[in-house]
């Protein structure tokens, strides 16, 4: 995409995304994984593409935007994003920060380090669906338990779906980039760390 | 592609890094030996042993075998892998070091926070220990677990990432062209690469699951208002742990694929059975986890009888291919030269090809309501895993030292491997035999009419010490001695 | 050394701020917070009047100077009320037995005070031996009703069969009109203790 539509396509979602808040927050699926992931997509558009020390490696950014997801996962932050205005407010603020910083890190990211996120994330979403899929109890006071279920449901899609999305290019796409050690040759020296 | 089996003995990277690895596993494994040793002993009456102090040994016993069979096969992928891809050395020691980090919190969680849960962290076991250890120590255990995940992870990804590169994809690492009939032996990669590819697949599909599982546990530990559905709960524990230690034994098999060749002088190649058989071992170590939920009920019977199926079939590409292969390979070559580590490698997949067969056994439905909690079950892993996986981890052992001559197994070498086989076989068989007479596996004490049951397995522990400390001190002494290749 | 620097600072602040976040690693549900944060100090109520199934006045807090333990119901309540009520008729004894019945009242305020007239009032206290003096059913007035539910951090929201799904839980509210304690309906050996607390 070009760089310079991505401002106004940020600012399109994140209108329609605090227009719809009302409808989008009444249900958890649409509030969980519509509006927050496009909120991120919104911060990401915007993140600028500096490479800053301070980021180096992606673990900085990456870390500070773990933190944030694991913030917004608990069940706590969501209702009282529906509840209280001002955690209405720290969502529209805090989660297109989120995906910012995740763009910032994932460029900067070593490929074992991406790889690992995305493991991290497969295994997160099976966790949030085994999660809302069997609690007995409601876990967020604004929704019903057959929206918890749904919720769950979504998260196991979302599982499946990133699995699926991750791996099947790994099958066949990739042509050899250059040509395997046939003969073992004495490999006395490997530089670790290089970006692939 | 030129021919992909020159394997010549040449320097793995790290090699020293791989050393030290294999010693301390071979460390661990000798202890994990006595606290196995010491549990049979109990029951045998031979020695006064606290019940709860037997199932901490039994916990740490579980943990720490798989623990070490699994590092002992991460340590074999990583070595041979070596010889084909470029990989990055700091991930090796990060692997170490998580591993390590790991022990600590397990062992601390059993020996000082009283943990006794069994390996298996059957939920809600962790959670209701009834006052016998507290959730601090339950969550120490599991994080070790997490931490130990994130290890073999690491090293999965480094290696899955410059498989897929260097050989077009997951596809080509697993020699599809070859299976589907488009390529030729020649420029299929070589068995250690297609059998390092599957592992590398089926067991980070084995680890995102378990770190599911152990989030789960460890949310319910400190918010027991987060309830785990246990037998889903109790589905993916074992999806993952199953096959977690059966990747322990197909990495650890890649030592016989590079290793036997160096003994025969001729290569061994990927053919397309061959090529085949792994891509079907890939999905049967998935779908074959029912056969431990058996005795479940409650599970959708489809389910259990895909488990019962695929045990009967998951037998058939390891005993074709690896044993068979193996046979034929053997008969081939002009002039087999046997010394410690090439009769360690072939007696690894000898049990291995054993062991399979009280296991297609206990995988029958009928048979596994009598007999699964009795002795017979931990028969057929020991055979798995003394006879195979430890027995392969050995010959490496024995082969990073080994001299390039190879001496002749002979007079007191002879006499170790004998008694480290003839020990082996008597313990598992014991186990065997006592699981067809219905004795209870996991009690701490045992009735009078099973002790002498025990107390012969207790014998039989003691040859299997005696040989292992012997390839371990053998290790040790070679290391000295070895310029370092 | 940066990067070093701030991954370490961002574990610092992020760790701080889901301890923050979940009280102390205490609270992930906004149900469980709301307990926590008046087990920890109990919070003033707004005190408001009561319309009660027998047509009399009573008021929360209490005029009588009783502990006052309150559940929040809607009478048409097909589920949830109807496996707390059976709880509240319970607890009603277990308070008898622990020698409290005249310092401690129990009731049932309807958060649908509009529908839930005295004679519905009445009927679902019939089908819950509710004796109409220990433990009876009340409504408030409908205009102070957000204030209520907002204090004791109720929410009823509609469950699109034309009733509602609610938080259920049984509140102590002390006789000086403080909100001490919010337990599970069926842990009556927790009420008990608490509403003893509410009496010191």
């Amino acid at each position: 995409m070009k760089r310079h539509l991505r401002p106004g396509l940020a600012a399109i979602i994140m209108f329609a995304c605090i227009l719809g808040n009302r409808t989008l927050e009444a249900d958890p699926v649409l509030h969980v994984l519509v509006q927050l992931p496009l909120l991120g997509v919104c911060g990401a558009l915007l993140a600028p593409r500096r490479e800053w020390c301070w980021a180096q490696g992606g673990f900085a950014p990456l870390l500070a935007a773990l933190f944030g997801i694991a913030f917004w996962m608990l069940p706590r932050s969501i209702d009282g994003a529906v509840t209280f205005p001002v955690m209405t407010a720290a969502k529209f603020l805090s989660v297109p920060l989120i995906g910012m910083l995740l763009a910032i890190g994932w460029r900067q990211a070593h490929a074992l380090l991406r790889g690992f996120l995305k493991a991290q994330t497969v295994s997160m979403a099976g966790f949030m669906a085994f999660l809302f899929t069997h609690s007995p109890v409601r876990l967020c006071n604004n929704y019903l338990i057959d929206d918890q279920w749904r919720l769950g449901f979504g998260f196991l899609f979302l599982a499946i779906g990133l699995a699926m999305v991750w791996t099947i290019p790994l099958l066949f796409n990739a042509r050899p980039r250059a040509s395997p050690r046939t003969r073992a040759e004495p490999m006395t020296h490997v530089q670790s760390g290089v970006p692939a | 592609m030129m021919d992909n089996n020159s394997a010549q003995r040449l320097p793995g990277p790290q090699a020293g890094a791989v050393k030290f690895t294999m010693l301390l596993a071979g460390v661990v494994l000798l202890l994990m030996m006595v606290f196995g040793f010491v549990m049979r002993a109990a029951q045998g009456d031979l020695l006064d042993l606290d019940p709860a102090m037997f199932y901490q040994l039994l916990t740490a016993h579980g943990a720490g075998m798989v623990g070490t069979a699994g590092l002992t096969g991460a340590a074999i992928l990583w070595y041979f892998m070596g010889r084909y891809v470029p990989l990055a050395r700091g991930v090796f020691w990060a692997f170490l070091g998580l591993f390590l980090l790991g022990v600590v919190l397990i062992l601390g969680a059993i020996f000082i926070g009283g943990y006794a849960g069994a390996w298996t962290f059957l939920f809600p076991l962790p959670a209701n220990s009834g006052g016998v250890w507290g959730a601090d120590a339950a969550a120490a255990f599991l994080l070790g677990y997490v931490a130990i995940g994130v290890a073999f992870l690491l090293l999965y990804l480094e290696v899955g990432r410059k498989l897929i590169a260097a050989y077009g994809g997951i596809g080509g690492a697993l020699a599809w062209p070859l299976v589907m009939g488009k390529g030729t032996v020649e420029d299929a990669p070589p068995p250690a690469v297609v059998a390092a590819m599957a592992t590398t697949i089926f067991n980070t599909i084995g680890t995102v699951v378990g770190a599911a599982v152990l989030a789960s546990s460890l949310v319910n530990l400190y918010f027991p208002e987060f309830k785990v559905d246990a037998l889903l709960a109790k589905n993916m524990i074992y999806f993952f742990g199953h096959v977690f230690i059966n990747a322990s034994i197909y990495m650890a098999v890649i030592a016989v694929y590079e290793i036997i060749p160096e003994y025969t002088g001729t290569p061994w190649k990927t053919s397309r059975v061959f090529a085949g058989a792994w891509s079907l071992v890939l999905l049967f170590v998935m779908a074959v986890y029912p056969h431990h939920l058996l005795q479940d009920t409650v599970m959708p019977a489809w389910s259990l009888a895909m488990g019962q199926i695929v045990s009967y079939l998951s037998g058939i590409p390891l005993l074709a291919v690896t044993a068979f292969s193996l046979i034929v390979y053997l008969r081939k070559a002009n002039a087999m030269r046997w010394d410690l580590a090439s009769a360690l490698l072939v007696l690894g997949v000898a049990g291995w090809s054993v062991g399979s067969v009280p296991a297609i056994i206990d995988g029958m439905i009928s048979v596994n309501k009598v007999m699964h909690n009795t002795q017979w079950v931990p028969g057929h892993f020991h055979i798995y895993l003394i006879l195979g996986e430890v027995a392969m981890a050995f010959g490496f052992m024995m082969w990073l030292i080994g001299k390039p001559e190879h001496k002749a197994i002979g007079g007191f070498n002879w006499a170790v491997f004998s008694a480290y086989v003839l020990g082996g076989a008597g313990f598992t068989l014991m186990f065997l035999i006592s699981g067809a007479l219905s004795v209870p596996r996991r009690w701490a004490v045992h009735a009078p009419e099973w002790v002498l049951q025990s107390q012969i397995a207790t014998g039989f522990a003691l040859l299997v010490i005696l040989g292992a400390a012997m390839f371990v001190l053998r290790y040790l002494l070679g290391l000295k001695h070895s310029a370092g290749r | 050394m940066q990067a070093l620097l701030a991954s370490l600072l961002v574990v610092v602040a992020g760790g701080g701020l889901l301890w923050q976040a979940t009280d102390g690693g205490q609270a992930l549900t906004a149900e469980s917070a709301r307990r926590l944060a008046v087990q920890r100090a109990p919070q003033p109520v707004s005190p408001f009047a009561l319309e009660t199934m027998s047509g009399a006045s009573a008021a929360i807090p209490d005029a009588r100077g009783k502990v006052a333990l309150v559940e929040f119901i809607y009478t048409t309540c097909p589920t949830l009320c109807q496996s707390a009520g059976a709880d509240m008729f319970r607890l009603g004894n277990r308070v008898r037995e622990a020698g409290l019945a005249d310092r401690v009242t129990l009731m049932s305020v309807s958060f649908d005070p509009e529908f839930d007239t005295v004679e519905r009032m009445q009927s679902y206290g019939e089908r819950h031996d509710a004796d109409g003096a220990l433990w009876t059913i009340a409504r408030p007035r409908p205009d102070v009703l957000p204030q209520i539910l907002s204090d004791f951090g109720v929410i009823a929201i509609p469950d699109r069969m034309g009733g509602y799904t609610h938080n259920v839980a049984v509140h102590v509210v002390t006789a000086d009109g403080r909100l001490a304690a919010i337990h599970d309906t069926g842990d009556f050996e927790g009420i008990i203790a608490a509403a003893r607390k509410a009496l010191r």
